[in-house]
């Protein structure tokens, strides 16, 4: 099974669709859950993510795991049903780049990241407005992820949080606050739940926290 | 335990014993070290470096004989931009503007930049930026260049012609994405050449391409084919080539320039593109790291800009300013900083000019 799992994690960081399809197709056969699949296809994806911020593999690298990650889904999700063994299945993220911001590259490595990690992603994409993010937590979100990569725009991250709070949702859903001006300091300071410096650390986070 | 005052990359101030801030500068030098594949700083340089962080005086200046030669950017920008934009929200007209940077300000370039700083909105109102640099040329002495960033994703939908690739990814049209970035690149170099061949006519002494990179490895490659076309055209003109950020980013990934793939390289290698496109003079940047003290972004800083000026073949004129060069991320960055950035890039990292 040690064979089968290095595979699965080897073919995730080469990016290659076709052959991340057929090393879950060889696990499959070789009597893997798919629950245990998908942990070895995140681990694969964890490590794309690293060498994206290390500058070693780029955007369409990310995407083409992301996407072999997707078509692994298409076939483990029924399976992972069938078996009552949804332990791979996390909460509903709403993502975006807040109003005024048209930075989307980082915010949408981390949406990438984020579903590859399990977890139900809406990406509401950039310049996204405040309403935008409170419409989608009424509708269900737990968590919900504000990117602001401009100093003049970070202040939204916070506005976001008070409209939470006056609306009484903020004890419902898990708060994370990213982009270059943001820092630890600012995320406490606006009541964030989690500051995440690099899309891997913040699933990292997001994964402690939901668990 | 003596404590010195410094600050943190998002502008706080901090208070950190000598060891703590040696730590630093050692620790940002060898991410630089690792992620650029660069030798480290000398021991020289580390005891340099902390020297100048933790100098008492606020405001400290490089030695006599170690001026550099000072290009400002962004034309009257920096004035009537508000803070979002670099600026101060002080409205003066674009002459005025210039006249006060070569006159009061120190300035010993300047530059001409159309509201949007970026190449292809200047292309509708080109006639108007002749005019106005005739006019400028007519009255100052400094030389004076016409500015703008090449911007390609003004290019990419909702504001261009192409398919943005951010949007074609997420849906997984990966080989589309990629088409459309070389599209861009081609684009944009022909609107290089457009923009930049008349400006030059109508005066400008040369030509600064800003922020290049921003938008990516295709942003690079269209800016490197434009400045390689208008070095043709116009071959004594003086050609600046100033980044983005320390890496290029890969949203195409393997977009080449003379057969090099170009995302991922860093400013030792990132110059050595600038030198073969025709550019006189190239501008690195080094990203500030908003969680991590002055002493390790300009550790890491001065670690990628030494080897960049070692390899150079051309002058390096690093880009210091606002979250660039070790100096903090912060709407006015503090004096402290900037004047201990720029002493550490001048004497430490040997820069040509800031």
């Amino acid at each position: 099974m040690a064979d089968e799992k290095k595979a699965l994690y080897d073919a995730m960081v080469a990016y290659k669709v076709p052959a991340i399809q057929q090393a879950v197709e060889n696990a499959r056969k070789s009597g893997m859950t798919a629950s245990k699949i998908i942990d070895a296809l995140g681990e694969g994806m964890t490590e794309v993510g690293i060498l994206f911020e290390r500058g070693k593999l780029f955007l369409p690298h990310v995407l083409s795991a992301a996407q072999g990650m997707k078509s692994a889904m298409e076939v483990l999700g029924p399976e992972l049903l069938a078996s009552g063994d949804v332990s791979a299945k996390r909460a509903s993220v709403v993502m975006g780049t807040v109003e005024g911001d048209v930075h989307d590259i980082g915010k949408s490595i981390c949406s990438t990241m984020l579903q590859c990690a399990g977890f139900d992603v809406h990406d509401l994409g950039r310049d996204v407005p405040k309403t935008s993010f409170i419409s989608e937590i009424k509708g269900g979100c737990t968590m919900c992820g504000m990117s602001a990569l401009m100093t003049t725009t970070m202040t939204v991250q916070k506005e976001v949080i008070e409209i939470l709070k006056s609306e009484g949702l903020r004890d419902k859903v898990i708060v994370m606050v990213g982009g270059a001006p943001v820092t630890q300091a600012y995320a406490d300071k606006i009541g964030a739940d989690i500051y995440g410096e690099s899309a891997s650390e913040t699933t990292n986070k997001a994964k402690t926290i939901s668990s | 335990m003596a404590e010195f005052y410094t600050r943190m990359g998002d502008g706080s101030r901090v208070l950190m014993t000598r060891e703590k801030i040696l730590n630093d500068i050692q620790a940002g030098m060898a991410d630089a070290v690792d992620m650029g594949g660069l030798p480290d700083l000398t021991p020289n340089d580390i005891e340099k470096l902390f020297e100048i962080i933790s100098d008492k005086n606020r405001v400290v200046g490089v030695e006599p004989g170690n001026e550099v030669v000072l290009t400002y950017d962004i034309g009257q920008l920096d004035f009537t931009g508000d803070n979002g934009n670099s600026g101060n929200g002080v409205d003066v007209g674009r002459m005025e503007s210039a006249l006060l940077h070569e006159r009061a300000l120190g300035a010993d370039t300047f530059e001409l930049a159309h509201a949007d700083y970026s190449i292809k909105p200047v292309k509708p109102v080109i006639s108007n930026e002749m005019q106005t640099m005739e006019e400028i040329q007519n009255e100052i002495v400094a030389p004076y260049f016409y500015g703008a960033m090449p911007n390609a994703g003004l290019y990419y939908s909702p504001d261009g012609p192409y398919g943005n690739p951010a949007d074609l990814m997420r849906e997984f049209k990966i080989d589309e994405a990629m088409q459309a970035a070389e599209m861009t690149a081609d684009h944009l170099a022909r609107d290089i050449e457009y923009v930049a061949t008349r400006l030059i006519a109508a005066g400008s002494d040369g030509f600064n391409f800003d922020t290049t990179a921003s938008a990516g490895d295709a942003d690079a490659v269209g800016t490197f084919k434009g400045v390689r076309a208008l070095r043709k055209a116009c071959p004594d003109t003086y050609i600046n080539v100033g980044m983005a950020g320390e890496s290029i980013m890969g949203i195409h990934g393997s977009i080449e320039f003379d057969g090099e793939i170009v995302a991922g390289t860093y400013p030792h290698q990132q110059v050595k593109f600038a030198q073969k496109a025709g550019a006189n003079v190239f501008g690195p940047v080094v990203n500030t790291n908003t969680s991590k003290s002055l002493a390790w972004n300009l550790g890491r800083a001065v670690t990628f800009i030494k080897e960049c000026v070692k390899v150079a073949e051309i002058p390096c004129h690093v880009n210091m300013g606002m979250g660039v060069g070790g100096i903090p991320m912060c709407e006015t960055a503090p004096i402290d900083a900037v004047t201990r950035c720029n002493k550490a890039m001048v004497e430490i990292a040997k820069v040509d000019g800031v």
